[in-house]
C-alpha cells in the first residue's frame, strides 16, 4: 500500500493531459479525472458488445496513464526487465510532457506493459494535487493534446470528445443557474448505461466486473473503470464482495474515492428509491420516464441551439448526461420543496388540530419509519442500505477500505467548510452527503472496532466544521432530518460529539474558548439539540402562544383594574431574554425546548462537565457583553463566539455563574451611577444622593408591612434600584448585612408569606406545593412584594424555602399553563383528564355526563362553578371536543383563574430581573433549581469540599468527629445544620459542596457554643475536649439558631 | 343547590335503580357532594345488620375520586376505627373518571361480604380472620348486633 499517493499523481497527470480542458480541480473533478477503465477496454478487445464508447475511451485513458506512470515511477520490481518501466532503469530521463508523448507512443504500439505498475492505490485524489500538475501540464495542454492526436486516432477523438462534452457540460450546468466553477463537474466520461438505467450501478459494475475478470484471464492486465458516478448500498456491496472474492480492492478504493469525496456524487448516492423500501420490487419507471421525456425534449433544443455541429453520437451521449445530472437536480429540488410543504403541513396540523391525533406526530411515527420514510421526502438517504454497508466495509479484514473512506470524507468535509455561498440546491446536495456521512459516525458502536473509533475520531471534527459552516437554514433542514429519520442516532450522535469537547477540553484547558474544535463541535451540538426537539413529541398547543385569541383580549380588558396598583412598571417587551441573543436556528425551526415536555434524550446529558469547568465565565460573559454592545451599535461582527448563545451545553452552576457576573455588572453599574451622583450633589442643598445600595430596614414582628413599605418606597421612586445589592438591617439588631443578614430576611419573609394563614397562597394537598389563592384578601400589591422577593433572591444569589409547583416557572418566563402542567399540579386531575382523553368509546357523553361547565372549591371548601365557553353548561364533552375541554380546563385552572394574582406576582419578578438572560440561560427546571436549590443533601460531598483554619486539618481529631457526628444525624438535623452555617437550608444549585463550607478553630475547649457567619459559610467550632461535648454543643446550637448575635 | 350535572344524575339513577344491598340514598339538603345510604351484606357476619355510609364527592369529580366513610361501626379488616375504608377502586392511583358510584358502591359491597385480609386497615382483624375465623366470625356478628341498624323490613 505504501508509495499508492505518489504514484497516483503522476498517473493523474496523464489523464489532465489527454483530457486537457477540465476546470480547476476541485475535489470531484480529480477524483473524476482519475478514473480508468481498462476492464472495458479489454472487454473490446475481446469483442466484448456491451462495451459501450465510453468505456472505450477511459480504457483508453486508463492505458495511457499506466504507461504513464510506469515510465515516470517504475512498477517497483527491482528486477524488472521492462525497457519502457522506470524500475528497470533503462529510461532515459524525461520531463513530464516528454513522458506524457512517450506514453502515448507506447499505447500506440501497444507495448509491454508490468503487471505490477498499476497502482496499489490507483485512487486517493486529493485535493493538494493539483498544483504540481499543472505546473507541468498545464501550459502545454493544447500542445499535448495536438500531440496525441497525430499520434493516434482513437486518442483524438478521446480526448476531443472528452473536451467538448465537458464544455457542453458546464454550459448545461450554466442553464441550471448554477455556478460551475464552484461544482464538482461530472467526470469526463460518464457510463451511459448508468444514466439510463434506474438501477444502474450494480449492472454496469457488473458488466466491467465480468470484462475485468476476462481481461485478467486475458494478459494479466489488471484492470481500471470508468469513474464511479454513485454508489448504492446494493451496488457497494456487490462491489465488495466482488473485489474480496479477487482479493483485490482497487476497484473498492477507487469508488469510494469517486463517491465520498464529491458532494455531487455522493449526493447521488445511497438514495432510497419506493423499490428498495417496498420489497426490492424494481422501482418504477413512469413517473421518472415522463420526466426524462420532458427533460429530453427541453434539453434537446438547447443542444441544437449550441451545439448543432456536433456529431449525432456526442449529441445522443450529451444528453443522456444532462437527462442524468438534469434528473438528479429536479429530484432534488423536488424533494428541497416538498420537503417546505412538509414541514408546513406539520405545522399547521400541529396547531390546527385540537383532535386526539396530536399524540402522534413525530415521535411515535417512528416506527412506521420503514415505510414512511421516503413518503416525508426529509431526506432520501437509504439508511438501513448504508449502515448495512457500512458495517460490512468497516468489519472487512482489509483495513485500508475505512481509511479510504475516512480520507474520503475528510476531504469532502473539508470542501464543504469552505464553502462560501448560499444556493438552496447545492446545499440540498451537501445536506445529502452530511447526513450521510453523520450516519457514518453515529453507526459505530455495532461493532465498536479500532477502525469505527479512528474514522469517529478522525471524521467527526471534519464534518463538524463543514455542517458548522452552513447558513442556518441548511442546519435547520439537518436538525429536520435527523430529528426525522435518525432519532435512534441522536443519542450516539451527542455522545460522540460530547467525547470530542471534553477531549479537545483536556488537551487546551488554557484556551477552551478560542479552540475552534470545541466551538464547532458545540455549533453541531447545537443542531442536535433541536433535532432531539423535533423528535421527541411536541406539545400542542403550544405553551408560548396564549390558547384563544379572546382570553387575551379579555385580560387586556382587565388591565385597568390594576390602576390603584402601588407598584409602578412598564414591564418590557421581552423580559429575561436580549434581542441579539435570540436563537436563528430555533427562529428558523419554529420550535422551542419549552415543547419539549419529555425529550428523546435528556437535556441534562448535553451538558458537558469538562467544558463547563475550564469555560472561565468571565470571559465568556465579556464576550457576550461585546456581542450585545455590537448589536446595540448595529454592527454585526460575529467573530464573537459566546458560549452563553449555546447555554444548553453549560451544567446549571457554571450558568449561575454567569448570571452571577450579569447581576453584579448590573450592580455595580447601579451602584457607580449613585456615587457619581452623590458626588455631584455633594456640597450642594442637603438633599441626600441615591443610596449605593438597596437598603431595607425591617423590624422582625411588621417584617412584611415593613418590607412591603419599603419596596414600594423604591419602586415608585426608582424602580432600578432595586437591582443593587440588598442590605437588610434589622431594628434593634447588630449584624453588618454581608449577606448572611438579608439571607435570613429572605427566610422569615418567604416563611410568613407562604404561610396558609396569611391568605395570599394555598397549600395543595395533594403534592404540598403552594399555590395562588384565586380569591385572596390582599391586594396585588403583597403578590409584587413577593415576586419581588423572588427576583431578588435570584440577583442576590439567594436560595429559598418556597414549593412552587413548576408551572409558576414556565409561565414566569412568559410561557402559559398548559394540560402538561396539571401533572405536578395535581397529579390526580390529570391523571383523570388523561383517561378522558384516552376513552375512545362513542358514547363519551353518557359516560362522563361532562358538561364545559367545570367545579372547584375554593380556600373556604365551597364549591365554585365556572363555564368554559359560554353556557359551557349545555355543551357536553365528547370525543370531538374532548381536547378541547382539557385544555380550556387546565387554561382556567393555570391561567385564567389567577390571572390578577400572577399578574401582580410576574410584575415584581420583572422589576428586578428583566434585564437578566435568565431565559437565555436557563429553562424552566433550571429556574426552580436557582430559586429553591435541590433537595437532596449530600454531605459527604460538602465535607470533601470543606476547607479549615485556625489550626484545623481534616486529619485534627475534631474535625473527624464532627464528621462522624454529621453523618449520623438524621435529614432534620442535617437541614438544621445547614441552615445554621449557611442560612439557608436549601441546597445551592451544583450541590452542596459549591457552599465552600469553612471550619474555623474557635479557641481550645471551652463551654461555648458552636457559632456561624452565614454570609461566608464559615463555622466557629471550639476545639471541644470530647466527641460527646462536640455532639451536645453542635445539637444545641442547631436548635436554637434564629435571630442574628451572639449565644 | 348546584352540584356537577353528572352527580345528579348519578343520584337519580342509584335511587331509581333501587339496590337490595345499597339503600336509603340521599344527598344532604344543603351539600350535594355529601351524599348518604345504607348497606345492607348478604354474607355474614354482617348479614344480620346495616351499615350507614358516608359518600364524600370533591368539587372536582369526577376528575378526583369521592370518598367513602362508615358513620355505623363494623368489625371488618379492610375499614378501620374511624370508618375510613380503603377501596382500590377510589384511590388516587386506580381512579377513573369514567367510573360511576353505583361501580364503587358495588365494590364496596363485595368488600364487606368478602373481606380482603391482605389488604387491612386493621392488622389485628386481619390476623384474627386468617389465623381464626370462627372467633372472628363470632366477635363480628357480637360487633354487628350491637352496633349496626336495623335491616330493611322487605
Amino acid at each position: 500500500m505504501s508509495g499508492g499517493g505518489g504514484e497516483e499523481h503522476e498517473a493523474r497527470q496523464t489523464t489532465t493531459t489527454a483530457t486537457t480542458t477540465l476546470p480547476m480541480p476541485l475535489p470531484g473533478v480529480s477524483s473524476a479525472s482519475t478514473s480508468s477503465a481498462a476492464a472495458a477496454a479489454a472487454a473490446t478487445a475481446a469483442g466484448g458488445g456491451r462495451a459501450t464508447p465510453e468505456m472505450k475511451r477511459s480504457a483508453v485513458r486508463s492505458l495511457i496513464q499506466r504507461y504513464f506512470h510506469q515510465l515516470q515511477s517504475g512498477c517497483g520490481n527491482a528486477q524488472c526487465t521492462n525497457a519502457n518501466c522506470a524500475s528497470s532503469g533503462k529510461v532515459a530521463p524525461m520531463t513530464p510532457n516528454e513522458v506524457a508523448a512517450r506514453a502515448l507512443q507506447l499505447f500506440s504500439q501497444d507495448a509491454q506493459l508490468c503487471e505490477n505498475a498499476t497502482p496499489t492505490l490507483p485512487t486517493a485524489p486529493t485535493t493538494s494535487s493539483p498544483q504540481q500538475d499543472v505546473d507541468m501540464l498545464s501550459p502545454n495542454d493544447s500542445s499535448s493534446s495536438s500531440n496525441s492526436s497525430s499520434t493516434t486516432s482513437t486518442i483524438t477523438s478521446a480526448s476531443t470528445t472528452t473536451t467538448t462534452s465537458t464544455q457542453s457540460q458546464s454550459q448545461v450546468q450554466e442553464q441550471n443557474k448554477r455556478p460551475a466553477h464552484l461544482i464538482d463537474l461530472p467526470p469526463v466520461i460518464i457510463d451511459a448505461t448508468s444514466a439510463i438505467n434506474p438501477t444502474p450501478t450494480i449492472e454496469a459494475i457488473e458488466a466491467t466486473a465480468a470484462a475485468a475478470a476476462t481481461a485478467e484471464d486475458a494478459d494479466a492486465c489488471t484492470p481500471t473503470l470508468p469513474p464511479v458516478e454513485f454508489l448504492d448500498a446494493a451496488s457497494l456491496e456487490a462491489l465488495y464482495e466482488q473485489c474480496r472474492a479477487a482479493e483485490n480492492y482497487v476497484r473498492l478504493y477507487q469508488a469510494i474515492g469517486d463517491v465520498f469525496a464529491s458532494v455531487e456524487r455522493l449526493s447521488k448516492s445511497f438514495i432510497c428509491t419506493p423499490g428498495q423500501e417496498l420489497k426490492h420490487l424494481p422501482p418504477k419507471p413512469e413517473a421518472n420516464a415522463l420526466n426524462k421525456e420532458q427533460l429530453r425534449q427541453l434539453e434537446g433544443e438547447h443542444d441544437k441551439d449550441e451545439d448543432s455541429t456536433q456529431r449525432q453520437e456526442e449529441e445522443e451521449e450529451e444528453r443522456t448526461r444532462q437527462q442524468a445530472t438534469e434528473a438528479a437536480d429536479v429530484n432534488e429540488q423536488r424533494s428541497g420543496d416538498t420537503d417546505g410543504d412538509t414541514y408546513g403541513d406539520e405545522r399547521n396540523d400541529n396547531v390546527d388540530d385540537d383532535d386526539d391525533d396530536e399524540d402522534e406526530p413525530m415521535g411515535t411515527s417512528r416506527n412506521a419509519e420503514d415505510i414512511e420514510e421516503f413518503l416525508h421526502k426529509g431526506t432520501k438517504v437509504d439508511f438501513q442500505g448504508l449502515r448495512h454497508v457500512k458495517r460490512l466495509l468497516f468489519s472487512s479484514p482489509c483495513q485500508t477500505i475505512a481509511e479510504k473512506l475516512t480520507s474520503s470524507v475528510i476531504q469532502l468535509a473539508d470542501y464543504i467548510r469552505y464553502l462560501r455561498f448560499y444556493r438552496q440546491d447545492l446545499w440540498e446536495q451537501v445536506l445529502h452527503c452530511l447526513v450521510i456521512c453523520f450516519d457514518m459516525v453515529t453507526n459505530t458502536t455495532a461493532n465498536n472496532s479500532v477502525t469505527d473509533m479512528e474514522y469517529v475520531d478522525r471524521v467527526l471534527p471534519k464534518l463538524c466544521h463543514a455542517a458548522a459552516a452552513m447558513p442556518v437554514r441548511a442546519q435547520a433542514r439537518l436538525a429536520q432530518i435527523w430529528g426525522e429519520y435518525c432519532p435512534d442516532q441522536l443519542q450516539v450522535l451527542l455522545s460522540s460529539c460530547q467525547q470530542q469537547i471534553t477531549l479537545q477540553v483536556l488537551l487546551d484547558e488554557e484556551s477552551v474558548r478560542e479552540n475552534e474544535h470545541i466551538i464547532s463541535v458545540t455549533k453541531v451540538l447545537k443542531i442536535v439539540y433541536y433535532a432531539n426537539i423535533l423528535a421527541s413529541v411536541l406539545e400542542r398547543p403550544s405553551c408560548r402562544l396564549p390558547l384563544q385569541e379572546q382570553e387575551e383580549q379579555e385580560s387586556a380588558a382587565a388591565v385597568p383594574e390594576e390602576s390603584e396598583d402601588l407598584f409602578v412598571y412598564s414591564s418590557m417587551q421581552q423580559p429575561h431574554m436580549p434581542k441579539f441573543a435570540e436563537d436563528p436556528l430555533e427562529k428558523c425551526l419554529q420550535v422551542s425546548v419549552i415543547d419539549c415536555r419529555d425529550p428523546l434524550v435528556p437535556l441534562q446529558e448535553f451538558y458537558n462537565e469538562a467544558l463547563s469547568e475550564h469555560i472561565q465565565m468571565h470571559q465568556d460573559y465579556l464576550s457576550y457583553k461585546t456581542l450585545a454592545m455590537e448589536s446595540e451599535l448595529g454592527s454585526s461582527h460575529t467573530n464573537y463566539f459566546c458560549f452563553m448563545l449555546y447555554a444548553f451545553i453549560l451544567t446549571p452552576a457554571t450558568k449561575v455563574d454567569a448570571l452571577y457576573y450579569d447581576c453584579r455588572m448590573r450592580m455595580y453599574s447601579e451602584r457607580y451611577s449613585s456615587l457619581y451622583s452623590i458626588l455631584n450633589n455633594f456640597g450642594q442643598d442637603g438633599q441626600e444622593g441615591a443610596r449605593p445600595d438597596l437598603k431595607l430596614t425591617v423590624r422582625r414582628d411588621q417584617l412584611i408591612n415593613d418590607a412591603l413599605i419599603g419596596l414600594e418606597l423604591v419602586a415608585m421612586s426608582n424602580p432600578k434600584d432595586l437591582k443593587k445589592q440588598l442590605v437588610v438591617e434589622f431594628v434593634g439588631e447588630q449584624g453588618i448585612d454581608e449577606g448572611g443578614v438579608s439571607k435570613e430576611f429572605f427566610q422569615l419573609i418567604v416563611e410568613e408569606i407562604f404561610n396558609p394563614a396569611f391568605g395570599m397562597f394555598v397549600q395543595q394537598e395533594e403534592t404540598n406545593n403552594m399555590w395562588f389563592n384565586a380569591t385572596p384578601f390582599e391586594n396585588g400589591a403583597q403578590f409584587t412584594l413577593i415576586g419581588i422577593i423572588i427576583g431578588l433572591a435570584i440577583y442576590n444569589n439567594v436560595i429559598l424555602a418556597v414549593n412552587f409547583p413548576m408551572v409558576v416557572y414556565r409561565k414566569l418566563m412568559g410561557y402559559r399553563g398548559t394540560y402538561y402542567d396539571l401533572s405536578d399540579w395535581s397529579p390526580t386531575l390529570f391523571k383523570s383528564l388523561q383517561d378522558m382523553l384516552d376513552y375512545q368509546g362513542m358514547d363519551m357523553e353518557e359516560v362522563f355526563e361532562q358538561t364545559f361547565k367545570i367545579s372547584y372549591s375554593n380556600v373556604f371548601g365551597e364549591m365554585v362553578e365556572h363555564e368554559l365557553v359560554p353556557h359551557g353548561s349545555e355543551v357536553l364533552v365528547g370525543q370531538h371536543n374532548k381536547r378541547h375541554f382539557v385544555n380550556l380546563y387546565a387554561d382556567f385552572l393555570l391561567n385564567v383563574n389567577i390571572q390578577q394574582q400572577f399578574k401582580a406576582f410576574c410584575k415584581g419578578f420583572e422589576m428586578v430581573t428583566d434585564e437578566s438572560p435568565l431565559k437565555l440561560l436557563f429553562r424552566p427546571e433550571e429556574i426552580e433549581k436557582l430559586v429553591c436549590g435541590s433537595r437532596e443533601f449530600d454531605f459527604v460531598e460538602l465535607e470533601h469540599s470543606t476547607e479549615y483554619e485556625g489550626g484545623y486539618t481534616e486529619e485534627t481529631q475534631i474535625v473527624q468527629d464532627f464528621w462522624s457526628i454529621v453523618h449520623a444525624m438524621p435529614h432534620e438535623s442535617k437541614r438544621k445544620l445547614l441552615e445554621f452555617t449557611t442560612g439557608s437550608a436549601r441546597v445551592p444549585v451544583g450541590g452542596l459542596k459549591c457552599l465552600r463550607l469553612l471550619i474555623t478553630r474557635h479557641g481550645p475547649d471551652s463551654d461555648r457554643l458552636p457559632t456561624s457567619h452565614t454570609c461566608f459559610n464559615v463555622l466557629l467550632l471550639p476545639e471541644y475536649s470530647s466527641k460527646k461535648k462536640l455532639e451536645e454543643r453542635l445539637l444545641k446550637a442547631i436548635n436554637y439558631s434564629k435571630g442574628f448575635g451572639m449565644l | 343547590m348546584t352540584a356537577p350535572r353528572r352527580l345528579r344524575k348519578e343520584l337519580v339513577d342509584l335511587q331509581e335503580s333501587s339496590l337490595k344491598s345499597f339503600r336509603d340514598i340521599k344527598a344532604d339538603d344543603d351539600n350535594l357532594l355529601r351524599w348518604t345510604g345504607l348497606i345492607v351484606p348478604d354474607n355474614p357476619p354482617y348479614n344480620k345488620g346495616a351499615f350507614r355510609i358516608e359518600i364524600n364527592f370533591p368539587a372536582e369529580y369526577p376528575f378526583k375520586p369521592p370518598k367513602i366513610s362508615f358513620k355505623t361501626k363494623i368489625y371488618h379488616p379492610n375499614i378501620d376505627e374511624k370508618g375510613q375504608v380503603c377501596l382500590p377502586i377510589i384511590s388516587t392511583e386506580n381512579w377513573k373518571p369514567a367510573t360511576r358510584t353505583d361501580q364503587v358502591v358495588q365494590a364496596l359491597i363485595a368488600l364487606i361480604n368478602d373481606p380482603e385480609p391482605e389488604h387491612p386497615l386493621r392488622a389485628e382483624l386481619a390476623e384474627e380472620f386468617l389465623k381464626d375465623k370462627k372467633k372472628f366470625v363470632k366477635n363480628a356478628e357480637d360487633y354487628t348486633r350491637k352496633h349496626s341498624e336495623k335491616r330493611p323490613a322487605d
